[in-house]
């Protein structure tokens, strides 16, 4: 297993290195440039000039990539056009939030994801597998800011149980912590009434983003579980006498999640890109937000650090799926 | 009554929408704007809207913009005096004037802080770059600052406000390497103005928090229940920034408040909404410098066939002033009685037989570039293809950004035949607009993008330029401003009315057009 | 014929079928439907922002344009974009998938190392980038989502191709001395097909989704198009207050998104081989 690990771990890197010369290539391909935007409105053509030298856009672009290719090396993303703060601070800082998010978005869709397509699958084509395969599709095909504003209305202003946007109310400061997570770091400092605070807040941004990903799952566990229930070991457990409910519950759904799993894997990349949409409506402090302020503003190096750091997610998340489905296939082990 | 399915749904939705509020969040004692904050703090890197609602509570600057129509007032320097012939510029410090960590305020800051600006050479370095050397600024004493200009340049007090001024001390000791502070102050506060930055607050983009510095050089004393304590969060959605304001939640949002907002706001009940006519013009360029706008008679056929009066008065609902100049309503410089273009298609259509004659062809589509994170630039594009197309014109909507188009701007082929876009008010002076969108030295940079050429034009503005006494000046911008709208080089279409929805728990709002009205001094929450 | 019968016994799929024919009818009809086809490009200022009423059952949108009509003349561009992105990164995935899962060595570890890449390739940074070289429009949003959305074709194939080919049956055939495409086409594929079929139905919804998320920021669809991602971006501005400007579009992209969707669901069923021996 461990071995396998390994082998799966170094194959990444070569992908990694692709991902850097592709976006490389692609961002700096765009002809838009920051240097206009930062001399500003009263600048002269000498000053946008040399505000472009000043960035090193004016070098040929291997000598730009080499120097990226250092940099990167050495963990530096450089400084953003804009904020003129190290891009991997920006990162470090609005990164536990992203997480939390994704995480808890992730959380919800599985936890009710899995067991709604079970019971789609059990009753197929009766009317719970009609009703719960409406409404996971619907939940896929609600536009995310659509909806984000319809809770907010009926949340956090006609029910006003629950925050509009953020991710603590104006006056708590949230705990210095080793996480950089709220949630996490103020149940470190025992502070519960942040944590409360920060649950209030996480709860709408949460759901919104999880739908999609909740359709997607229950529509992937019903298909494996449908698939599962026509093997020949469904028909012998059943002649042997096992329970109904413990058979599917726990035979099939085990023989079945292979996909769901590379799906949740899948998931976790495309909630990320679709927290920009969500972090931006609730103001969540998060990569998404920052990563559409740089597309919109050029400012290539923020661009180049998100897309390799969403590339390593990524990667990462395909090592853990790939030891899951080892763990549960052992035939798959030695296939890499 | 009976209803119709329809009719129930709407009322069921209206109920859910407009029901009474029950989350009332408003936080006692803190004010709470969603203005957001500059993606940078640092006032001598970044200089925009943003940045000068922040920069005019943490920060002071020499002279100040105040009122509407702004007065240009003394604030760190009582008063300055200039050479004859506009090169020397002395000005003499108040005094007096602390830090927020208490070290006083002198001469030796004020050279510092416009150094450290043309050091830097970014948004704010623009307008004295070209005109003042940086071993020219000196202090001869802890209260005396002289200016020695390169050449005589008109505007110069008027974008004195534009510095900031900085701890010199605290700065210089957070440089690293030769990046002067840069990436120190991008989140710290070294200033002296009304409001500190709490430490450890900021997350950049996001939020910050500030509050009163009670030993501001100024005083107090003109506002006896200020506010001690705001917070400054971004909002990036603007029916988040209208649900808060509603809910109380918010008290202020920014000053681009869309107008089909302004009803609901104003019948909350909770919150209001400030108007206030404002120097900041809204344009369609016209690219001069190549086909199809390098004729005149096809720029004349475009600037007749947009319809003003149904867009300010139908779209914008009437928030917005007509302005057929390329200056700002009630500047001066401004011509008086100009007539400007107005919209009429049978005009339109005669001066497009005459393009037409010269050479255009509506077969070819033309590009308008709208910068689609603005709603109104998309309206206005939408308005003006809806009547172009009745005369038979094709134009073709792109979609576009910011750092796109100011990039495209560089040269005359690779700009736009058209794009939309305001123009706002950094320094009130018309060499802020007519002086740098039509002197063709500017070409090249987004200001100038008709890439107009005039040589008479060219003249008349530096001459403005160079002059100090604004007797002298303003018949020559008249001359120039006519000269402009004879050639009809763009369609210039309104002065704003800014608008920003404010709690009612607020009081004491003022408005600049310099700033936005977001300097809060003089404001008061209400229990 | 027995396909039919159980094909029709399924409600969801039937409704998601004839969902998908009134888009397409929509799509290919709708210039002729619409009661102001006109308003694709014509705006009104005088009636901004209406309510529903009997003149504009779905209300009227920022330009004084009926949405009605803009919702009926926007399944076209919606049908468009979903199907060629879909029919693209199919064009490119599934191949690459059979072939990478049935070849050992170089070639597949190539093909999935590259996969994986363009896996990794963040949607937005890359529609950006398109966006920018090839200039802001439906086409360049489709170009980019086509780009990303394959390896998901590629890596399903590659995975379903890999556990069949160790299979009896394929052993057999080999044994036969079929030749490779063939084995991969005529015994593979079909069995292959029931997560591909899954994948592209998601992926048509998926498709309008994102297109309409690249509209909202201005690298999707351009006005005036009767877009209704667009739509439903412009009509931002206007919540909470212009409600009807928001979700009309917004549910027309919901339906939309469910009829192919169960439509998708369905053909599932009846395609995938263990199912239809079943019953």
């Amino acid at each position: 297993m461990a071995g396998f690990v390994l082998r799966r771990a170094l194959l990444v890197l070569p992908s990694l290195f692709g991902l850097l010369i592709v976006t490389f290539l692609l961002i700096r391909m765009v002809p838009a440039d920051p240097a206009a935007a930062l001399a500003g409105d009263n600048a002269t053509p000498a000053q946008v000039q040399a505000i472009r030298e000043q960035m090193g856009l004016d070098q040929p672009l291997p000598a730009q990539f080499l120097r990226y290719l250092g940099d990167v090396a050495r963990l530096d993303f450089g400084n953003s056009s804009y904020s003129s703060r190290p891009v991997a601070l920006d990162i470090r800082e609005r990164l536990p939030a992203t997480l939390e998010l994704t995480f808890a978005a992730l959380l919800i869709a599985t936890v009710l994801g899995v067991p709604l397509g079970v019971i789609a699958a059990v009753h197929h084509n009766r009317w719970p597998d009609f009703l719960l395969r409406v409404l996971s599709v619907a939940g896929i095909a609600m536009a995310a800011f659509w909806l984000a504003i319809m809770l907010q209305m009926l949340f956090a202003m006609r029910l006003g149980w629950l925050p509009l946007r953020g991710q603590l109310s104006v006056g708590l400061t949230a705990p210095d912590g080793p996480t950089g997570s709220v949630l996490l770091d103020s149940l470190i400092a025992g502070r519960l009434d942040i944590f409360t605070d920060a649950l209030r807040h996480l709860v709408l941004p949460a759901v919104t983003l999880s739908l999609g990903g909740l359709a997607t799952i229950t529509r992937f566990t019903r298909a494996g579980v449908l698939e599962t229930l026509q093997k020949d070991f469904v028909g012998y457990g059943r002649a042997v006498g096992v329970p109904r409910r413990r058979l599917v519950w726990i035979y099939v759904l085990r023989n079945s999640v292979v996909a769901t799993v590379t799906q949740i894997g899948l998931l976790f990349g495309g909630l990320i890109a679709g927290a920009v949409v969500v972090e931006s409506i609730y103001d969540w402090p998060g990569i998404g937000s920052y990563t559409v302020q740089a597309i919109l503003t050029a400012d290539s190096k923020v661009m180049l650090a998100v897309t390799l750091l969403i590339g390593l997610i990524y990667a990462v998340v395909n090592i853990l799926t790939d030891m899951v489905h080892a763990l549960i296939d052992p035939r798959l082990r030695d296939e890499g | 009554m009976r209803l119709t399915r329809r009719e129930a749904a709407t009322l069921a939705f209206a109920a859910l929408v407009a029901g009474p509020m029950r989350g009332h969040a408003a936080t006692p004692g803190i004010l709470v704007r969603s203005d957001g904050q500059p993606v940078n703090l640092d006032p001598h890197q970044i200089f925009d809207v943003p940045m000068m609602g922040f920069a005019l509570n943490v920060y002071d600057g020499l002279y100040r913009y105040e009122n509407n129509p702004p007065e240009l007032k003394p604030w760190l320097a009582e008063s300055h005096t200039v050479s004859e012939d506009g090169l020397d510029w002395t000005f003499k410090l108040r005094g007096g004037a602390k830090f927020h960590d208490g070290a006083p305020l002198t001469a030796e800051d004020v050279v510092f802080s416009f150094r450290r600006v043309l050091a830097i050479g970014k948004a704010p370095a623009s307008a004295f770059l070209p005109i003042l050397k940086p071993e020219n600024v000196t202090a001869p004493d802890e209260t005396t600052v002289r200016f020695r200009l390169e050449k005589a340049y008109g505007p110069f007090l008027a974008a004195i406000p534009i510095v900031a001024i900085v701890n010199a001390k605290l700065v210089q000791a957070n440089v690293k390497g030769d990046d002067n502070g840069t990436a120190w102050l991008a989140t710290a506060d070294a200033g002296s103005g009304a409001y500190s930055v709490v430490a450890g607050s900021v997350t950049p983009s996001e939020k910050l928090d500030l509050e009163r510095f009670a030993g501001h050089f100024m005083g107090w004393s003109d506002n006896p229940s200020p506010i001690n304590k705001v917070a400054m969060r971004s909002v990036k959605e603007t029916s988040t920034g209208v649900l808060g304001l509603m809910n109380g939640s918010i008290d202020m949002t920014d000053s681009y408040l869309p107008t089909d907002q302004v009803e609901q706001i104003q019948a909350s009940k909770v919150a209001r909404v400030e108007k206030h006519p404002s120097m900041r013009t809204f344009i369609i360029r016209m690219n001069n410098g190549r086909a199809p706008f390098n004729n005149l008679n096809l720029r004349k056929a475009f600037a007749h066939a947009f319809n003003y009066d149904g867009f300010i008065n139908e779209i914008l609902k009437g928030y917005a002033d007509r302005d057929p100049t390329p200056l700002p309503n009630g500047i001066w410089g401004y011509p008086k009685g100009a007539q400007g273009y107005d919209y009429d298609l049978d005009k339109a259509r005669d001066y497009l037989k005459k393009a037409q004659a010269e050479g255009f062809s509506l077969r070819t589509p033309v590009k308008i570039h709208i910068q689609s994170q603005l709603e109104q630039t998309n309206q206005a594009a939408q308005l003006f293809q809806s009547d172009l197309a009745s005369l038979g014109v094709r134009l073709q909507i792109v979609a576009d950004t910011w750092a796109n188009i100011s990039t495209n701007v560089a040269a005359a082929d690779s700009s736009p035949d058209m794009w939309i876009h305001w123009v706002s008010t950094y320094f009130v002076d018309p060499e802020n607009w007519i002086g740098q969108m039509y002197d063709s030295q500017f070409h090249g940079t987004w200001k100038a993008s008709s890439f107009y050429k005039n040589p008479k034009v060219d003249e008349l503005l530096r001459r403005a330029r160079g002059l100090v006494k604004q007797e002298e000046r303003a018949p020559l911008y008249e001359e120039a401003t006519k000269l402009i709208m004879a050639d009809c080089v763009d369609v210039w279409i309104y002065n704003t009315v800014e608008l920003r929805g404010v709690s009612n728990r607020v009081g004491g709002y003022r408005f600049c057009p310099v700033g936005g009205g977001g300097e809060m001094r003089w404001l008061q929450l209400k229990a | 014929m027995l396909i039919l019968r159980k094909f029709a016994r399924d409600l969801p799929a039937m409704l998601g079928l004839g969902i998908v024919l009134v888009v397409v009818f929509l799509a290919i009809f709708g210039p002729w439907l619409a009661p102001y086809p006109q308003d694709a490009f014509q705006s009104h200022l005088l009636q901004r922002l209406k309510p529903p009423s009997a003149a504009f059952p779905f209300g009227t949108d920022n330009l004084g344009r009926d949405i009605l009509s803009r919702v009926i003349l926007g399944a076209r561009g919606a049908l468009k974009v979903a199907l060629a992105v879909v029919g693209a990164a199919m064009a490119i995935g599934v191949p690459l998938g059979l072939l990478a899962g049935y070849t050992r060595g170089f070639v597949s570890e190539l093909i999935m190392r590259v996969t994986d890449v363009f896996l990794a390739l963040p949607q937005l940074i890359l529609a950006l980038a398109l966006a920018q070289l090839l200039g802001a429009s439906t086409e360049s949003a489709m170009l980019a989502l086509a780009l990303t959305y394959w390896p998901y074709f590629t890596r399903i194939v590659q995975a379903e191709t890999r556990r069949l080919s160790a299979s009896l049956f394929v052993d057999a055939l080999q044994g036969l001395g079929a030749g490779t495409w063939r084995i991969l086409l005529l015994h593979i594929l079909p069995n292959a097909l029931s997560p591909v079929i899954v994948r592209a139905t998601i992926g048509l919804g998926f498709t309008i989704l994102v297109a309409a998320v690249l509209g909202f920021l201005g690298m999707g669809a351009t006005p005036p198009d009767p877009d209704w991602g667009l739509a439903v971006a412009q009509s931002r501005t206007y919540l909470p207050g212009a409600w009807w400007f928001a979700t009309f579009p917004g549910l027309a992209i919901l339906v939309a998104v469910l009829g192919f969707n169960l439509l998708g669901d369905g053909l599932r069923d009846i395609a995938d081989p263990r199912l239809r021996r079943s019953r």
